[in-house]
């Protein structure tokens, strides 16, 4: 599960709990102007995640590291794939995140609205 | 690509239409789409203005065109072939606008498009600049609503509207 908040310029993801030692990544800082948008995407966990380069797979249970396929670097760590959230990233490490969140729609939310430019 | 995503939204609520949805309707991989859109929204806001342009500004440049451009524009509406072409801008106006700036912004620009295809000037032809200056809510908002009501009678399972004769050159 990751913990997702903006700042002015910086979207912070936050790795909780054991999933840091799976992912051995417990924090992630990504400049808003390098965030293309947010998805919650439950059908995500399914695609093919690609080889993955460090971290933990075990189908079912935890999905969670940096993972390459087609060239792309993902990071993931998703438990419960019906709250994960797709971060689409340019000029990054990553090419997106996809992380578990406690409530998708409002993370979404809260990316969208420290992305879009507010009406005016 | 975004004109299949225009019409798998002028079908459903924003929230409706999932990203499976999307793969599977659009025929694309799901990582190709986030790198091409960014996100559902991206793509929506995508296939809104594609929409919005390629869609909906011919049918309202025909609409002011003709010699009664409230009658066509209500043709339009009831039009159970070209009705459908409003649907995307009506869900818009209910559930985007109000939240997303952007969609709020091309919505904007639409209704102004609309009001300004049935109100021109006297003796205005196609294209008569400063149209929008007499605006017509009351034509444009009768036909969104109009369309609402023929969209909600479909679902009833009701017996389909009476086809209009072709609208006017």
């Amino acid at each position: 599960m990751a913990r997702i908040r903006t700042t002015d310029d910086t979207l912070v993801v936050e790795i909780e709990g054991l999933d840091k030692l799976w992912a051995l990544k417990s924090r992630l800082e990504i400049p808003l102007e390098n965030v293309r948008g947010a998805t919650a995407d439950p059908g995500a966990v399914r695609e093919p995640k690609g080889f993955r380069a460090p971290g933990a797979h075990l189908p079912g249970v935890i999905t969670a590291g940096t993972f390459h396929l087609d060239g792309e670097r993902v990071f993931w760590d998703v438990h419960d794939g019906s709250r994960a959230v797709v971060i689409e990233l340019r000029d990054e490490r990553y090419a997106r995140l996809v992380v578990e969140v406690e409530d998708p729609r409002a993370t979404v939310a809260l990316i969208e609205n420290a992305l879009t430019p507010s009406a005016g | 690509m975004v004109e299949a995503a225009a019409d798998l939204f002028a079908r459903r609520a924003y929230d409706g239409v999932s990203v499976d949805d999307l793969v599977a309707h659009l025929g694309v991989h799901r990582n190709s789409l986030y790198k091409v859109f960014g996100s559902k929204r991206g793509l929506y806001l995508a296939a809104l203005r594609w929409h919005l342009e390629h869609r909906l500004r011919p049918l309202l440049a025909r609409v002011r065109a003709a010699p009664d451009p409230a009658g066509a524009l209500r043709d339009l509406a009831t039009s159970p072939d070209r009705g459908a072409d409003l649907d995307l801008l009506l869900l818009a106006m209910a559930e985007r606008a109000p939240v997303d700036p952007e969609a709020a912004h091309e919505v904007a620009g639409a209704l102004r498009d609309l009001d300004a295809a049935v109100a021109p000037g006297p003796h205005a032809t196609a294209g008569a600049g400063g149209a929008a200056r007499d605006p017509a809510y009351a034509p444009t908002a009768t036909v969104l609503g109009l369309r609402l009501c023929l969209r909600a009678a479909a679902g009833s399972g009701g017996a389909p509207f009476d086809p209009l004769p072709p609208t006017r050159d």
